[in-house]
């Protein structure tokens, strides 16, 4: 099986989810081991969804949270 | 203690439709593992930090009321975060009319908290994630929040979206794509 960088492009959401049959992964390596820009698509893409969980997560701030768990009786149990 | 919230949402001791044999002990568990996620979709879909505190406020009071009609049938994320989603949804419809502006709205005790010179060195592409994350489109914008912040599974975020596993990656894909030409500064 041989992918093209536009095939490859569809078949990216199952790539990141680690969810591609054999065969579509090695065709995937192979594309991606001689082209330097789905390479480097690839790799961006990864770097967005480590970056956006790194930095994109938020926390609830502690007075808020102290508000809502006495408001839900949390703490009485 | 009477809640400030803008929403006026009663506190929930007070209100009589709550049995007292609530699982109590399992809703704080829920409370202290999905708090901090619920507060960050509800933030990241209305721009505005008090309204996603009221979206956590009101997201937990329906999980206290039917965590007991829970069913087991599928991860109590992607059901808690169901609930969560249709709460910002909701507050949407009556959030005042202001444009989206991470900057103003988040205060640095929102994120988790990082030495010094982390801090420093994130600050400006955290403004920038933040910004690019607020011009998503929101269908994309929810579903790329709970994959790749909250990193739910596809399916988990299909459910809590109501949507196709199909619908969900073709989403999550544009706001990918957005967000590696936004941030292409940063990538490697």
């Amino acid at each position: 099986m041989i992918v093209t960088c536009d095939q490859l492009e569809m078949l990216l959401p199952e790539f990141f989810d680690g969810a591609l049959t054999a065969e579509q992964e090695a065709a995937a390596a192979d594309h991606l081991a001689t082209c330097t820009d789905c390479r480097t698509v690839v790799s961006e893409l990864e770097d967005v969804t480590s970056l956006s969980h790194t930095h994109g997560r938020l926390q609830l701030p502690d007075d808020a949270k102290a508000r809502i768990r006495e408001a839900l009786g949390l703490d009485e149990a | 203690m009477t809640i400030t919230a803008p929403t006026a949402v009663p506190s929930v001791a007070m209100d009589d439709s709550l049995p007292a044999t609530k699982p109590a002990a399992s809703v704080a568990s829920l409370f202290d593992q999905f708090a901090d996620g619920v507060y960050t979709l509800g933030f990241r879909i209305l721009g505005d930090r008090h309204l996603a505190e009221d979206v956590v406020q009101e997201t937990f009071i329906k999980v206290m009321r039917s965590l007991d009609t829970y069913r087991g049938d599928g991860p109590i994320a992607a059901w808690l975060y169901r609930i969560g989603y249709r709460e910002a949804i909701a507050a949407t419809r009556k959030r005042r009319e202001t444009p989206l502006d991470p900057d103003e709205m988040l205060e640095a005790g929102d994120r988790p908290v990082t030495s010094v010179e982390e801090a420093v060195l994130a600050a400006e592409l955290t403004q920038r994630l933040d910004a690019a994350i607020a011009r998503l489109a929101e269908p994309l914008r929810s579903a790329f929040v709970l994959r790749d912040i909250e990193q739910l599974s596809t399916a988990e975020v299909a459910r809590a979206l109501d949507v196709s596993e199909s619908a969900v990656k073709m989403r999550l894909a544009r706001a990918r794509q957005a967000l590696r030409i936004e941030l292409k500064e940063y990538l490697a």
